[in-house]
């Protein structure tokens, strides 16, 4: 059967003062084309270490984590940044807009990397579906949390990416902005027949997804 | 690094590089700063000493005054052969001496040493003679006895137009003064002058002027015949004339290269230290600015850039920003020449003008780009720490400078091009190797000094006042700025503390030689029947006065070892005057007191007959010399061997009589002479030059306080402008460490913040910013102190050759003067972060 994405056994653990600190522990699981998850637990319980692991950003201490047809874990930082840059959106908490870009330029930064024709136009488009038309030229300093994280998911679909990773997407906004986002999120995934991975504490958001990993003390639960 | 996939890649890098550079240009203000001060000093020196030479080479034929110059020195040349060169150009004839001028008519008659040239209509073959009024140079050879002497004389005299003025014991009228003369390049750069017609010369008892005359043929030849195929004419026409000698443009101004070509490279050292140091600031506030970005970079790479490419886009920015800075400071440099020429044609009568030169502002940009390179690889390497993980975390850690072996390994590979850049270019790079090993050994001590006072106060730190443990704490703090403020301030003040003691010592030395070792006059030109009524009317006038006249023949170094002496040295080596022109030579029986031998044994008594020759020790060594080698001495058109049998160490500072050669007496007793003498009078007051010059008027007369006081002034000029350079050096040190401040800035904010909860006075926060300005600058005074001394002993010592004093009052103007002026600035950077308004800022973050 083709999978998205696969992790078997995988573990992560760090080393701080000599202590071994075992962050994940035997994890497997398998996310289909399309699917959609979210993945809640306790502060701690090593949901934002997975998320990183799966987005390559982080390297597992061993088992094997395999994108697509890509073995993440046996590739170089440089194959991976290439492999994130077309396949895996990404959504952070604190939005992480850069600073001195413009909304716009911040989502026509991922096209313009990748090569596309009319990056400009293309974001453009995107930020009027999400109704950021009269914020274009805006610095994130100008933008209220709602509109950045909006700004953020914008560019993290820009590429059209197969897989959208979202650590608590919502966590730093109101109830009404948080179903903003959760919608834009969804309706993302249902048109694009993308796949969704959501860490989040929000029940109504874990809900609307058609699986729920628990993760505890480092294990799927 | 990783490669560029094309040129499409490039384009959009390029695009990003420079839209961060256009909205963040203010956060690395420092860096354009000092790179552009930096580069405008050293585009400035390039483009005076490129104008400067262009203008020595362009007009080196109006500095030699015309296509071919034959000397014949003190004989009337072979008119013969003269005339004959006159068939393919014209001649001009002229005869130069050194005489007294000294005015008859005045209250208070003055006179002064002056170098006459007496020139026929031809004169001058190329360029222009300025004066005034307009008719004067018409009338020289018009009206008989008519005289044109420069400003300065017509100053100094309190000379009117058509006053008499007297020259040996004939009378003269004064049309006119003149501003320059086109040809300087031999002995009238320096000193007073005049111009006559060519009449004086039968007007005037020359033949009594002895060694100091001069007679001399310029020609200019034909159209129809090129430079080369006259020059060779002449050569052809003068190959059996021994007394004479023949001067191409090339050899003209000689000294003046070599003193232009000594101080631009003194200078580039400068403006090279003042780069460096820009370069540590450079590192520093690149490297905040990149943790500014931290999070920037981190998105970046969670969107898919290579690590490599995002270094690139620095790269970029900072290619852009030093293009722009080195061709706005290489233009600007062109403003500075109108001064410059002002200052120089004041003196020398050069004008000089600006001219683009293509390798110029490559060098200029090569320069930049090298330090650039040295400082901002290991920062901008950092990139390679960001990890776009940090965005799931909120955390991102400061950067350090990340040293790769490969990093390591290009940074010294650049910073070895950049030396050999600076000392290769010039004729004695030992000087700028050495300079260079001097300055990094410093920087190394400054910061390991700096290290060393973190450790120590870290282990220090018990039972202070709390504004002493602020300021202790200020220093060792992880990201103090003490290792950069130790670094940038050290190098500076030791640069300037050096310069002023050398220049201090170098004047002290020279004004306190007036009293104490030399004597009050020289005079010139006695003849032999002469000797003895000399030294008579010299006791009439003071009877305790001592009085030393040696014996002295002109001579020309012909030959050494039967082959042409330029071929034994370089144009610009110190001692290439040696061989310039006739020299003065003399010889004595004993060794005299203040010339010891330092070599070989003094005349051989059994071989009277032969030329033995003794020479100064630093000419034999810069010359290659051996004892036993041959000279041949050229002594009124007769060429004489003689060998080498021992060298002295002369001393030419103590203005005492002085010879780079010495014969000995048995065989140069032969030969037609002249004398020379010094007195020293017990009571200067006597003696009264216009009587003496009413009894000897072939006589020259130079004062010794009036000639130094001239190259005091001389002195003065240079010493102010190596001050200024080298302050620019502290400048720049001083903007680094504003900079460290300012990129310190968002911690001291915070502490200062904190530290107002906790019940702080603004006024303790500022006592304790003085107090580790204080523990800082008392250790880089200590050490820049003893660098300045070694270096400034050293060459003082070595190098003038000079007695070496501590300037107390000078190390307290310097030191203090930097000490406030940085205290200053610390206090102005820091004070904008003592205002409560610093809470929104908090919350921003
Ligand atoms: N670099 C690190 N070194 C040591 N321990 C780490 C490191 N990064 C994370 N940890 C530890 O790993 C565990 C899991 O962290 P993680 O951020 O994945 O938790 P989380 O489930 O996302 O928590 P939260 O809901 O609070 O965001 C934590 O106990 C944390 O202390
Ligand atoms: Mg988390």
């Amino acid at each position: 059967m083709n999978k998205l994405l696969k992790l078997s056994r995988v573990n992560l653990s760090y080393n701080t003062d000599n202590n071994l600190i075992n962050v994940l522990q035997d994890v497997s699981f398998e996310v289909d084309y399309t699917e959609t998850i979210s993945i809640v637990g306790e502060s701690g319980s090593g949901k934002t270490s997975l998320i990183m692991l799966i987005g390559g950003l982080e390297k597992a201490s061993s088992g094997k984590i395999q994108f697509k047809e890509f073995e993440i874990s046996n590739l170089k930082e440089d194959q991976i940044s290439e492999i994130r840059r077309k396949n895996i959106g990404i959504v952070f908490q604190s939005y992480y807009l850069i600073p001195n870009y413009t909304a716009l330029e911040n989502v026509s930064l991922t096209l313009e990397i990748n090569k596309m024709q009319n990056p400009e136009q293309k974001a453009k488009e995107i930020l009027d579906r999400f109704g950021l038309d009269q914020r274009l030229n805006n610095l994130p300093s100008q933008l209220s949390g709602g509109e950045q994280q909006r700004v953020a998911i914008a560019r993290s679909i820009a590429m059209k990416p197969q897989l959208i990773l979202a650590d608590e997407p919502t966590g730093n906004l109101d109830s009404e902005n948080s179903h903003l986002i959760s919608k834009i999120l969804f309706d993302y995934v249902n048109e694009e027949k993308a796949s969704l991975i959501i860490v989040t504490h929000d029940n109504n958001l874990a809900n609307q997804t058609k699986r729920k990993i628990i993760i505890k003390d480092g294990r799927i639960g | 690094m990783v490669e560029l996939d094309n040129l499409a890649n490039f384009k959009l890098y390029f695009k990003y590089a420079l839209r961060d550079l256009s909205r963040s240009y203010s956060k690395i203000l420092s860096i354009i700063v000092t790179l552009f001060i930096s580069l405008f000093i050293l585009s400035s020196i390039l483009t005076v000493e490129d104008s400067l030479e262009t203008e020595l080479n362009n007009n080196s034929r109006l500095l030699l005054g015309g296509d071919i110059e034959i000397d014949y020195n003190r004989v009337e040349g072979n008119l013969k052969l003269v005339n004959e060169v006159k068939e393919f150009s014209t001649v001009s004839q002229m005869v130069e001496f050194s005489t007294m001028i000294s005015t008859i008519n005045k209250d208070n008659n003055k006179s002064s040493f002056t170098r006459v040239k007496s020139v026929d209509e031809n004169y001058p073959l190329y360029g222009k003679v300025i004066f005034e009024p307009e008719d004067a140079l018409d009338k020289l050879n018009k009206i008989n006895n008519t005289i044109l002497v420069n400003e300065n004389i017509f100053k100094n005299l309190n000379l009117e137009l058509n006053d008499t003025v007297k020259v040996q014991d004939k009378e003269f009228k004064v049309v006119g003064f003149v501003k320059s003369v086109p040809d300087i390049g031999g002995a009238f750069v320096f000193g007073d002058f005049a111009l006559t017609g060519k009449k004086t010369i039968d007007t005037l008892n020359l033949r009594t002027l002895g060694s100091f005359l001069n007679y001399e043929y310029k020609a200019r030849f034909n159209k129809s015949l090129s430079i080369l195929e006259g020059s060779q004419k002449v050569e052809q026409l003068f190959k059996n004339e021994k007394r004479a000698t023949i001067m191409y443009p090339g050899n003209s101004a000689g000294g003046l290269r070599r003193i232009i070509d000594n101080f631009s490279q003194f200078l580039s050292l400068v403006s090279i230290s003042a780069m460096l140091i820009a370069g540590i600031g450079i590192a520093n506030t690149l490297l905040s600015f990149i943790n500014q970005k931290n999070s920037s970079i981190a998105i970046q790479k969670a969107i898919g850039i290579f690590s490599g490419n995002i270094k690139i886009i620095y790269y970029i920015q900072l290619a852009i920003l030093l293009i722009i800075i080195s061709v706005f400071s290489y233009g600007l440099s062109f403003f500075l020449l109108p001064f410059v020429d002002k200052f120089i044609s004041e003196g020398l009568g050069l004008s000089i003008k600006a001219e683009f030169s293509l390798i110029n502002y490559i060098k200029i940009f090569l320069v930049g780009l090298l330090v650039i390179g040295i400082f901002s690889i290991p920062t901008v390497n950092s990139i390679d720490q960001i990890k776009a993980s940090s965005l799931f975390r909120n955390i991102f850690q400061s950067l350090q400078f990340r040293y790769s072996k490969f990093s390591i390994i290009l940074s010294i590979i650049l910073l070895i091009l950049l030396i050999s850049l600076f000392s290769f270019g010039y004729s004695r790079p030992i000087y700028s190797l050495f300079y260079f090993a001097s300055f990094f050994f410093c920087l190394m001590v400054f910061f390991f000094l700096s290290r060393l006072t973190i450790l120590f106060l870290k282990k220090n730190n018990s039972n202070f006042g709390i504004p002493l443990k602020v300021a202790i704490k200020n220093i060792t703090q992880s990201k103090s700025i003490t290792p950069i403020t130790v670094m940038s301030l050290g190098l500076g003040i030791t640069l300037l503390l050096t310069l002023a003691f050398v220049g201090s010592n170098f004047k002290r030395e020279i004004a306190k030689s007036i009293p104490e070792l030399a004597p009050d006059y020289f005079f010139l030109g006695i003849q032999k029947d002469q000797k003895y009524q000399f030294q008579k009317i010299i006791y009439n006038f003071d009877q305790k006065s001592k009085i030393e006249v040696v014996p002295m023949v002109s001579a020309k170094l012909a030959k050494i070892n039967g082959v042409d002496p330029n071929t034994y040295i370089d144009q610009t080596n110190d001692s290439h005057w040696v061989i310039g022109n006739d020299r003065r030579v003399s010889w004595s029986e004993s060794i005299p007191k203040d010339n010891p031998l330092v070599e070989g044994e003094w005349w051989n008594l059994t071989k009277p007959n032969q030329l033995q020759i003794s020479l100064d020790s630093k000419v034999a060594k810069d010359f290659g010399i051996k004892l036993g080698d041959t000279f041949t001495l050229n002594i009124y058109g007769r060429e004489i061997e003689g060998k080498v049998i021992n060298f002295r160490l002369v001393d030419y500072r103590d203005l005492s009589i002085n010879f780079a050669m010495l014969l000995n007496p048995q065989f140069a007793q032969t030969i037609p002479h002249e004398y020379l003498s010094t007195v020293k009078f017990d009571k200067k007051d006597n003696f009264k030059e216009i009587d003496f010059l009413n009894q000897f008027p072939s006589i020259s007369i130079i004062k010794i306080s009036d000639y130094l006081s001239k190259v005091t002034d001389v002195l003065n000029k240079v010493f102010i402008a190596v001050v200024i350079i080298s302050t620019i050096t502290v400048i720049i040190g001083l903007v680094v460490i504003s900079s460290a401040i300012i990129v310190q800035g968002k911690i001291k904010i915070f502490q200062n913040l904190v530290f107002k909860i906790l019940g702080f006075s603004k006024k303790e926060i500022i006592f304790s910013s003085i107090i580790e300005f204080i523990i800082n600058f008392t250790s880089i005074i200590l050490f820049s102190t003893l660098f300045a001394v070694i270096a400034s002993k050293y060459v003082i010592e070595n190098i003038f050759q000079l007695q070496w004093q501590f300037d107390f009052a000078l190390f307290i103007c310097v030191s203090l003067g930097a000490g406030l002026v940085t205290l200053l600035l610390i206090i102005l950077t820091n004070l904008k972060y003592l205002s409560p308004k610093a809470y929104p800022l908090i919350r921003n973050e």
